[in-house]
């Protein structure tokens, strides 16, 4: 019931944000049940049906080698929740880590740190470029890479907010009941982290597809053949004249997938503890 | 300031050293031998011993760092594979479209994103900023390379408008009518940027607003419009200024992807067939100048941010 009452408080009275959310939970039952809703196999090849324009049976029409655009959408939402998903959790644990020990012990938080601003003197993008040059294309290092990216950014947020926190008076109160490092900043500190921590997660998801469609554009992402749809776009971009609906759909796919989760993220920094309002990325 | 200029510069050698250092050791993190990944496939055995004595890769790493970073700092980064040229050679040949590029687009993200994001924040609430907000953060949700292809096919398949890829140098025929060729690219390039400016300038613009100089401002009968330009506006730069290191890198990163879409010779296209083509010490150097360019941009700003804002010590 606490989540109910949560999500009540975040997106009462935003229609925009609501229908983001709603969008969202859309995309992350596609991936779920994709083999239900795929029409075709997305991986069948059908030579003679290839370039066919959207309409009956294919509903989004077919690619150059005559996959169903469709059912490649659906599989390619899996993909979305997947690089989603894998790279707030590599960003959240690393990065989080980081940051909230670094802030609680100082001298180790001067080493860290300094890691963090080298790490953070490669622009976004160029960062994962040379982390990919060093590593095979594959789903899980596009992962890797795209949350170690992110890490970086919440390592720093977070040292901010812990460091801010470790003032507190509740902080002082258990330490002088006698609780151990591990408890004060596990027990006591994160609670307190939980809703800018997710905040953080859904602005990371919202640049991570970003990110990732980036990279399977320059042939630097997932691997050709994994239906996403960062791939079905560069994939299919040189036969943008004679099928312009092929680059259409999943375009809009990440747009509204992109844009669902900044409203998402922007209802939920609205909602947050005021403590912490400057410290969230994310414009 | 001098002093504090001259300080910050100085605590700018350890972060600038360890990547250095960082980019030093991605030659050796790719497996093989590092004077093979350096030469290519073509190389013969007797080149590649020859440059592993020269380069000493049979020394210890921290040697060869010393080595490697005396070369550097003597403007020396090593032989292009592909090229066959030096490497400050082809980047500089990239960097006329890249200075172009990013100038055209920052012209772009003042001229949109500040008068846009002062009119979403003067009518807060109303359907003006819903309508500027709302698109504003559409534009940050679209994929760079998705907007160009379109903006491609669109103007300059379809209409004819643009020439759609290619950028002649201005010193050749045509002159500075071949800026027609940045003009799809930079529009491209930004779109998301101009869209992140104005949400800064309407978030800022909001802050201000509620602070106790603008109520004295308006308490004493000044008209909206000079409360705006004058209390709110040029307060609200401050923050706007401070993101520009923000830009920087953004536009660096996206330029790698715009370039590539509309096939300019510039340093992002550059650094995506390097790493196609496997052409590491193009890669490496590179990315020394553009870590060394952003580091430097970020403590511009810092210094910047200072001089505007009174409020802000130096220390």
């Amino acid at each position: 019931m606490k989540l109910a009452a949560y999500i009540r408080s975040t997106f009462g009275g935003r229609k925009l944000a609501t229908i983001g959310l709603i969008w969202l939970c859309l995309v992350a039952l596609a991936a779920i049940f994709a083999p239900l809703l795929a029409p075709f196999d997305p991986y069948e090849i059908d030579p003679v049906a290839r370039l066919s324009e959207p309409g009956l049976p294919y509903l989004f029409g077919t690619d150059h080698f005559g996959r169903d655009t469709f059912s490649r959408a659906i599989y390619g939402a899996r993909m979305t929740v997947v690089i989603g998903a894998g790279s707030v959790i590599v960003a959240l644990l690393t990065g989080g880590l980081i940051g909230m020990l670094s802030a609680y012990f100082p001298r180790l938080g001067a080493v860290l740190m300094r890691g963090i601003d080298v790490l953070m003197a490669f622009p976004a993008l160029l960062l994962a470029l040379v982390l990919i040059t060093l590593l095979e294309r594959s789903v899980v290092n596009t992962v890797l890479v795209i949350g170690i990216v992110y890490a970086t950014t919440t390592a720093r947020i977070l040292f901010g907010m812990t460091l801010k926190l470790k003032g507190e008076v509740f902080v002082d109160a258990a330490i002088c009941s006698g609780a151990g490092h591990g408890s004060i900043l596990f027990r006591h500190i994160l609670p307190n982290l939980i809703s800018p921590l997710l905040v953080q997660a859904s602005f990371i998801f919202a640049f991570a597809q970003l990110q990732a469609a980036a990279l399977d554009f320059l042939g630097l992402g997932l691997p050709a053949e994994v239906a996403s749809w960062g791939n079905m776009l560069s994939e299919e971009r040189i036969y943008v004249t004679r099928a312009p609906w092929l680059l259409i759909y999943p375009g809009v796919l990440i747009i509204l997938s992109v844009f669902s989760m900044n409203l998402v993220g922007d209802a939920m920094r609205d909602a947050i503890d005021p403590r912490f309002k400057d410290d969230i990325a994310g414009v | 300031m001098l002093v504090y200029t001259a300080k910050r510069l100085l605590t700018l050698i350890p972060t600038l050293l360890a990547a250095s250092i960082l980019v030093f050791l991605f030659i050796h993190l790719i497996p093989g031998d590092p004077a093979a990944i350096l030469l290519g496939d073509s190389a013969t055995p007797e080149e590649i011993a020859a440059l592993s004595a020269e380069m000493g890769f049979d020394q210890p790493l921290p040697v060869q760092y010393a080595l490697w970073l005396g070369n550097v700092l003597q403007g020396d980064f090593g032989t292009s594979v592909f090229f066959g040229e030096p490497v400050l050679t082809v980047i500089g040949r990239g960097a006329e479209t890249s200075i172009l590029l990013a100038t055209m687009t920052m012209v772009w993200i003042v001229v949109f994103g500040i008068p846009i994001g002062v009119l979403s924040a003067s009518y807060q609430g109303r359907w003006v900023d819903q309508v500027t907000s709302g698109g504003a953060m559409l534009f940050a949700s679209v994929p760079t390379f998705w907007l160009g292809l379109y903006l491609i096919l669109i103007f300059s398949v379809w209409l004819g408008w643009f020439p759609s890829s290619g950028f002649p140098s201005l010193a050749d025929e045509g002159g500075v009518t071949n800026l027609r060729y940045l003009l799809l690219p930079s529009l491209t390039l930004a779109a998301p940027n101009a869209a992140l400016i104005v949400r800064l300038v309407r978030a800022s613009m909001l802050d201000v607003a509620r602070e106790d100089h603008v109520r004295t401002a308006r308490a004493k009968g000044l008209h909206p419009a000079t409360v705006a330009v004058r209390h709110i506006f040029r307060n609200a730069l401050i923050a706007v200024a401070a993101a520009f290191g923000f830009t920087f890198a953004a536009l660096v990163s996206e330029a790698v992807v715009t370039e590539t879409v509309f096939s300019l010779p510039g340093i992002g296209r550059l650094v995506v067939q390097s790493i196609l083509r496997r052409d590491y010490p193009v890669i490496q150097g590179v990315i020394l100048v553009i870590v060394v360019l952003y580091t430097l941009i970020n403590l511009a700003v810092d210094l910047a941010y200072a001089r505007l804002d009174p409020r802000v010590s130096l220390k």
